[in-house]
């Protein structure tokens, strides 16, 4: 099925934003500059949305135009035929497209089900959501969770690449298991050498420090940039 | 080998790494154009000393003597500038070398000591033109003589320039002086006062220097300097990865600016200054000494991938008992043969002969990042023969005391590209300091890594699985290396000089 691979969910969502201004400056502007006022890593409100692999948000401004193909015969043939009449050359020329709105792309692969994220979303950071999705088409009308998951599944595509650098685990399950491997490499250079019974014991209190079972803490938090 | 190059048309020291063919000294001095007139001029003055790449010796074969002291010249972005030549040639460099070498810190990892305001001052000047004299040395008299020579020659013309030409000065002495007029350079010499290719680590320096099609003639240099073939052969590299105006290894020709005879035949050079801190060099290999199994010049020869003593590849001479077979065949082999068993190598998949983050195997690859992929790729380097550099420095300074890791020495590091971003900059980003290609986590090229000691890094010498030995690993890597200064040049084919002095370039 589209938008899902395992436990992983990959979400694009397009909300159009409103047409007009307030005062001189456009909705979707507004949208990007408060998208720009965001933080980073530890500081998006994104990394306080459980079980998010990677997300990012956009202004989609409108649809690239494509131009010309170099070579086709069939373009060419009416190419020829444009000696007779000049409409023969226009029909060869691409149509040029347009959006009708500009639109907020949402796009976030994450572990679980949509309906489970979005609650999650909305009850980690709703007051970022109601600002960021503010002026957008139709926002205007969610209230409470139940809203917001009805109106992203309204601008939800369907969605068929994957953010490569995760496996389909929790996010814990991930977090955790990168804490230990870079835990482990410390362990393992800082004790090369021992004897096997000394290695063992301090195995055991490494072990006893990282708690490989217990995915609460410690561990990497999310969105965490530094060791 | 069937392709000729112009070499009458082609700068002496692309062709040549001088150090090999026995000029041992070098001087480097960098000037400044202030007046674009006078300073063409002084061009068409210099160009008629340019050493070309014609070959020497007595005739048939030999155009001309073997020169005692080679002079060539180099330009950076503002130089060319200051030389007038058209905005649409100008617009036509790539972007790197427009912005220069201290505007790419970020990309080059030159940060901390490495950073541009540490840098010897002469680099905080305008640096327009860089002059290289390599020399030899006379048999009776000073061995300076005929670089003193030929520095004063230039220099006579830059004091004729009437002022269009300066002479920058602020390169670091070895005597503490800041504001020497010039950078000198020198093969290093061993204990018996003898010349050797070693740089202050005491490795080896430059055996793997890359051949391209129609630079050499002599067939046997190819193995190990060339590209691999699928057959498991060795051909020389495209010539475009190292000369402009000739297809390279995509079959294509590499971005210049135009018109062609601007940059045809011409290509561009990396000059940096690489202080080495022997000091912490040695307290590295000291630190791990007794405990990594095999001691301590099998660790120095893991960490570079060659023994320090005479060169040999550690994929071939992995521990104590092999090296010594390998010696006993080196000692009672011919020069050919030698050559031969230094350059013609490849690495092992595993790195338990020769690590995967040994420094020459993360610059040079030489087909090992297939990865066990048998046919991954159109030829097994077809990752790494975009990646090459042709390597034409020189060390600097003496160290006096290997427990001190100030003073003066290192290696004034000179690599010649048609991209500089493809080629060097892509070396020293993603292999030296990073480590996405080598799969080694966050590691760095040991020797040139910009490590830091707040984030030290670390380099696994793997075991064979086989042996149910465990991996060593080397930590706290200090930065054994720093940048005292560099910038990016263009060296023009002899044509293109003689159109820069004219004011001749015209893109139209």
């Amino acid at each position: 099925m589209a938008n899902i691979s395992g436990n992983a969910y990959a979400l694009t969502a397009l909300s159009p934003i409103k047409n007009g201004c307030i005062g001189e400056i456009s909705y979707a502007d507004e949208v990007q500059d408060r998208l720009h006022g965001l933080g980073v890593c530890e500081d998006s409100p994104l990394a306080k949305v459980p079980q998010t692999y990677l997300a990012r948000f956009f202004i989609l401004d409108d649809v690239f135009y494509e131009s010309t193909p170099g070579c086709d015969p069939f373009c060419n043939l009416l190419d020829i035929l444009s000696i007779f009449k000049d409409r023969f050359r226009l029909l060869t020329l691409p149509r040029e497209d347009h959006l009708k709105s500009r639109y907020l792309v949402f796009s976030s692969n994450f572990h679980g089900d949509l309906e489970t994220y979005l609650r999650g979303m909305w009850s980690a950071i709703n007051a970022d959501i109601k600002r960021i999705w503010e002026h957008c088409v139709a926002f205007d009308g969610v209230r409470d969770a139940e809203g917001f998951i009805t109106y992203i599944k309204r601008c939800r595509l369907t969605a068929n690449l994957f953010f490569m650098g995760s496996t389909d685990d929790s996010l814990e399950e991930q977090l955790k298991a990168l804490y230990l491997k870079q835990q482990f490499v410390k362990f393992a250079v800082s004790h090369q050498g021992l004897g096997a019974a000394e290695l063992q014991e301090a195995f055991r209190v490494f072990i006893e420090r990282v708690q490989p079972n217990r995915l609460a803490a410690p561990t990497w938090r999310p969105g965490q940039s530094i060791p | 080998m069937s392709k000729r190059l112009d070499l009458p048309d082609i700068q002496g020291n692309i062709i040549r790494a001088y150090g090999r063919f026995g000029f041992p000294k070098g001087r480097f001095f960098f000037l400044r154009i202030d007046d674009g007139d006078r300073g063409r001029a002084f061009v068409g003055t210099i160009t008629k000393r340019v050493t070309t790449s014609v070959s020497w010796g007595p005739p048939p074969k030999g155009v001309i003597p073997k020169p005692e002291a080679p002079i060539n010249i180099a330009f950076t972005y503002n130089g060319l500038k200051a030389l007038g030549l058209p905005t649409a040639s100008l617009a036509g460099f790539p972007q790197e070398f427009i912005m220069g070498m201290k505007k790419r810190k970020a990309i080059l990892g030159d940060d901390g000591p490495s950073d541009p305001e540490h840098w010897d001052k002469v680099w905080a000047e305008d640096v327009h033109v860089a002059v290289s004299i390599n020399a030899q040395t006379p048999e009776n008299g000073q061995p300076l003589e005929y670089v003193e020579e030929a520095y004063q020659w230039v220099k006579s013309r830059i004091d004729g320039s009437d002022g269009g030409v300066v002479l920058l000065t602020g390169h670091r002495g070895d005597d503490g002086q800041e504001d020497l007029p010039f950078q000198d350079a020198s093969i290093l010499y061993d204990e018996n006062d003898q010349p050797c290719a070693k740089e202050h680590f005491g490795y080896t320096d430059g055996i793997g220097d890359p051949v391209f099609e129609g630079q050499i003639t002599d067939e046997h240099r190819v193995a190990g300097r060339g590209k691999l073939t699928r057959e498991g052969g060795w051909a020389p590299l495209a010539t475009g990865e190292f000369l402009l105006g000739h297809p390279d290894e995509a079959h294509e020709y590499p971005p210049a600016p135009a018109p062609i005879l601007l940059s045809r035949n011409g290509t561009f050079m990396v000059y940096r200054k690489l202080h080495q801190n022997p000091a912490s060099f040695e307290r590295l290999l000291d630190a791990h000494a007794e405990s990594f199994p095999g001691g301590r010049e099998l660790l120095a020869a893991k960490l570079a991938g060659r023994w320090r003593d005479n060169g040999a590849p550690v994929v071939n001479t992995p521990d104590t008992a092999s090296k010594a077979a390998w010696d006993q065949r080196f000692a009672a082999a011919d020069e050919r043969t030698r050559d031969g068993m230094l350059a013609d190598f490849r690495f092992d998949l595993m790195g338990d002969k020769c690590p995967i983050g040994a420094h020459i195997r993360r610059i040079n690859p030489r087909g090992s990042l297939e990865f066990g992929q048998e046919g991954a790729y159109d030829t097994p380097g077809a990752l790494d023969d975009r990646r090459r550099i042709l390597r034409r420095g020189l060390p600097y300074g003496v160290v006096r005391d290997r427990g001190r890791d100030d003073g003066n020495h290192g290696v004034i590091f000179m690599a010649l590209n048609t991209s500089i971003e493809r080629q060097f900059e892509f070396v020293q980003q993603q292999w030296i300091n990073y480590a996405n290609d080598s799969k080694e986590g966050s590691d760095k090229d040991v020797l040139l890594g910009n490590h830091d000691a707040a984030c030290p890094s670390k380099m696994v010498i793997h075991a064979d699985p086989k042996s149910g030995q465990p991996p060593y690993f080397v930590d706290e890597i200090p930065r054994l290396v720093e940048t005292r200064g560099g910038d990016y040049f263009f060296i023009p084919s002899m044509t293109a000089l003689r159109m820069i002095a004219k004011g001749k370039v015209d893109p139209t």
